[in-house]
């Protein structure tokens, strides 16, 4: 059993003391953030990102990843108390984690969903375990023409299978397009839209965009927004859930973990869509889908278990691909691209010490996270009473700071303003920031491998196709670009649809 | 970094105060030119690379050895950009007591104004050069699927060969677009992002040649999954000694990277003696000397004078070459 071996060595390098602290640091904030609603996941770990800058690498990305898997257990507790889903992952939480706490079930339900998320979080972990080696066995079969093809799907699949409306994902796809252009051209030594500013010679950097879009962004649009003052219930009680809800609950968290298992690892998926799958799919499996919406236990532990495996199954395609898969997977990338390490199918053979780290340190984290949210609900809430008005100011302040600690230059602090205010306009006539984000990362990597690929080619566009994983990639690419045409063909056919209504949530990241 | 424990522990919106307010004491007390005091207190040591890369380690290799010798912290401050000419062009116009250094790269003085506009070249007359420091050795590599295991090899395959470069402007380039004109091999240039996606795309057969610094290469040429060709310094490396010079094969490719250290113009003599001093006390140290050992690096620790003469022929040198060989080092798409 060789292959296990890095496995193992893995888990050392979690229980080294550090690790362990900053994982537990990770998830603690990660809960905390999870509760609060306004600052999702991506927000914090953009915040955040300059901190992780004189850690080593592995133990910034356990503390980031368990920020971003935390968050998905902190936003199920006020969706079933308060009926506030603190992470847009937990909103459909809402609909019958609220009922169940108003028949005096609060602490079944969040002992349902934690125990869901936690499975669905393990399963995740196992699938990556088992097909990041897979992967990175064609590891040097990826040269530019795949790596093209890969970043043309991401893109396409970020602007399609998003939420919210899909003409506007693809503007802010295109912005982000528009945006990677900016710098020396690599290939001909050429400066575009630098404006003979020596700063932007080598284009704009990933962070300050993402610091700007997704923190400085969600602070002042969130200042907008009145959040009314939170009662923090008396008391939740029971929260191991009986041996009859765990039986009424385990098929929805076994179809859970693998629906979001897939959904997550789909670029442009996550654990939002993830979570709404999921529901949907349960109150469709029913054999009384009336009970749904009134306290029906499948309806918390299903879109909890699956949005918990989709966050652990977007780290999939980033750590052996080298693709973000979403916004808070584009983050990640970041910090990694700030430790020195390029992510991609090298990673699990040259750094193995990182990858099998941090996958491992997921298991950790789990454990952390169930012991966290089942006896200790009741601090967490207490949060809630930290006001914006506090809150708003002291985030705004650590982000600039951390803005200039990066690379010491004021100019990515003016960017950083720069960005946050186009981030909350966007966020205010309803783009998301998370199409732009990612084309902005995919884009860099498209036009270098395509130019590369031609390149290497002889100028010929069909050598895409002479290569056997570029041209599937290809193909799938083409496929997916026909689906919405396919679908409205289809859907003339099928005019009656009985599918739930698909709640209308925007992706709060 | 060593010499500054609070940077790892503390957290970085910390150690961003602590240095601004560093820096700040620096510049206060930089404002005498009384130089018997200098240094008067930290003296910052810029570096144009992203922290990891080779510049900086080798920044921070000195840094840990020249402070020890002045009695006073020596922090590197990282600020990419532009090939190093941001940081470059910023320190040049800092004041010139000694507290503001920058870890200069040849090629941007060599190279680099070949490829970019004016606006975004340094001209090394607007500093004053302390040392040198060590050369770093180019080596143009092949790629398994190749089959090349020499250079004539390459010139007798008599077909378009592809070869990977670490980007426009750069040594590789330059080696490699030089070399193949002078030998009459038909090549395609690919350039990448630095030296290790164009060492793996060798290794992936992605393309046939690559030219990369010998510290990247040498893993792989250590386990046989590349072969080295040549090496483009003048007399063969230490630590490749059985890989012929390209001036042994015939051909007229002098390149390599070359660092040193800079202050702004105007420096006072004294100030710059004592740096010295203190550089020279650094390339003494084992630690350092094992550094350079450790990444391939061969001591280079000229005077500031020679660094300044020798930059300024390769300069010429190269210059002449493109010329000759009607090279556009960003021309060829």
């Amino acid at each position: 059993m060789d292959f296990l071996n890095p496995v193992i060595n893995g888990f050392a390098v979690v229980l080294e003391p550090t690790n362990l602290l900053y994982c537990l640091i990770g998830v603690v904030i990660g809960m905390l953030i999870g509760v609060l609603p306004g600052l999702g996941p991506a927000a914090t770990i953009a915040i955040l990102l300059p901190l992780t800058y004189n850690v080593e690498p592995v133990t910034a990305i356990i503390m980031l990843a368990g920020i971003f898997y935390g968050a998905q257990y902190g936003g199920t507790i006020t969706s079933v108390l308060l009926r506030l889903p603190g992470e847009a992952s937990s909103v459909v939480t809402v609909f019958d984690g609220y009922q169940m706490a108003r028949q005096g079930k609060a602490g079944t339900a969040l002992g349902l969903a934690a125990i869901g998320s936690f499975i669905g979080g393990t399963a995740a972990i196992i699938g990556l375990t088992f097909l990041a080696p897979i992967v990175a066995g064609f590891a040097l079969d990826f040269g530019p023409p795949e790596y093209t093809a890969l970043a043309l799907l991401g893109i396409l699949l970020v602007a399609t299978i998003s939420s919210g409306a899909k003409a506007k994902a693809l503007i802010a796809a295109a912005v982000g397009l528009l945006l990677a252009t900016v710098g020396r051209d690599i290939f001909t030594g050429q400066s575009r839209f630098t404006f003979g500013n020596l700063q932007l010679a080598d284009g704009i950097d990933f962070v300050p965009i993402a610091m700007g879009l997704f923190g400085l962004g969600e602070i002042l649009y969130n200042l907008e927004e009145r959040h009314r003052a939170a009662k923090a219930p008396s008391k939740v009680s029971n929260v191991w859930p009986s041996r009859k809800d765990l039986k009424q609950a385990s098929g929805s968290i076994g179809r859970g973990s693998l629906l979001g298992f897939f959904l997550g690892i789909l670029p442009g998926g996550g654990a939002t869509i993830a979570s709404m799958a999921s529901y949907a799919m349960e109150k469709k499996r029913a054999k009384q889908p009336e009970r749904f919406g009134k306290g029906a236990p499948e309806g918390v532990a299903g879109p909890e278990t699956a949005n918990n495996a989709a966050a652990t199954s977007s780290f999939i395609p980033l750590l052996t691909l080298g693709i973000p898969a979403n916004a808070t997977m584009a983050l990640m990338f970041g910090a990694l691209l700030i430790q020195g390490v390029t992510p991609g199918p090298q990673l699990v053979e040259q750094n193995p010490e990182l990858f099998w780290g941090v996958v491992n340190s997921m298991y950790i984290g789990n454990i952390l996270l169930l012991i966290m949210s089942l006896p200790l609900v009741g601090i967490f809430v207490k949060i809630l009473r930290v006001r914006a008005a506090i809150l708003a100011p002291v985030t705004a302040l650590i982000t600039l700071l951390g803005a200039y600690t990066i690379n010491n230059s004021m100019f990515d602090v003016t960017l950083v303003v720069v960005f946050g205010i186009i981030g909350y306009l966007m966020k205010k006539f309803g783009f998301e920031p998370g199409p732009l984000v990612l084309a902005f990362v995919l884009g860099e990597l498209l036009e270098s491998s395509m130019r590369r690929s031609l390149l290497v080619f002889g100028g010929d566009p069909l050598g895409f196709f002479g290569r056997p994983i570029s041209a599937t990639l290809l193909i799938v690419f083409v496929l997916v670009a026909l689906l919405p045409v396919i679908r409205s063909i289809a859907k003339r056919k099928f005019t009656a649809s009985t599918l739930v209504t698909k709640p209308d949530i925007k992706e709060k990241v | 970094m060593k010499h500054f424990p609070t940077r790892r522990t503390v957290l970085g919106t910390a150690s961003a105060l602590t240095l601004l307010a560093m820096t700040a004491c620096g510049n206060v007390a930089g404002g005498t030119t009384d130089s018997a005091e200098f240094p008067s207190g930290p003296v910052n040591l810029s570096v144009g690379q992203a922290a990891g890369g080779s510049t900086d380690l080798i920044a921070r290799a000195l840094a840990e050895g020249a402070s020890q010798a002045l009695g006073k912290p020596m922090p590197v401050v990282n600020k990419p950009g532009a090939n190093g000419a941001l940081a470059t062009k910023e320190v040049a116009g800092k004041p010139a007591d000694g507290h503001e250094l920058v870890l200069l790269n040849a090629s941007l003085i060599t190279i680099t104004p070949l490829a970019v506009s004016p606006d975004e070249a340094v001209n090394i007359d607007d500093l004053d050069v302390i040392a040198g420091l060590s050369q770093d050795d180019y080596v143009l590599v092949a790629s398994p699927g190749s089959g090349f295991t020499s250079f004539e090899d390459v010139t007798a395959a008599g077909r378009n060969i592809t070869f990977g470069t670490t980007g426009v402007g750069t040594g590789s380039q330059l080696a490699q677009t030089v070399l193949f004109k002078q030998a009459d091999v038909k090549g395609t240039d690919i350039p990448f992002d630095s030296g290790k996606p164009a060492l793996t795309a060798v290794l992936g057969n992605q393309v046939e040649l690559a030219t990369v610094q010998l510290g990247e290469a040498m893993p792989q040429i250590e386990a046989g999954k590349v072969a080295p060709l040549l090496v483009f310094s003048e007399d063969r490396n230490t630590f490749l000694p059985d890989t012929p010079t390209a001036k042994e094969a015939g051909y007229d490719v002098p390149v390599a990277q070359y660092r040193a250290v800079a202050a702004p113009k105007g420096t006072p003599q004294d100030v710059k003696d004592k740096l010295l001093a203190a550089f020279q006390e650094a390339f003494k140290s084992e630690a350092y000397q094992e550094f350079n050992k450790k990444n391939m690096l061969t001591p280079k620790e000229i005077s500031g004078e020679e660094v300044v003469t020798e930059w300024k022929e390769y300069a010429a040198k190269y210059k002449e070459l493109v010329e000759k060989y009607d090279i556009s080092l960003s021309g060829n798409k």
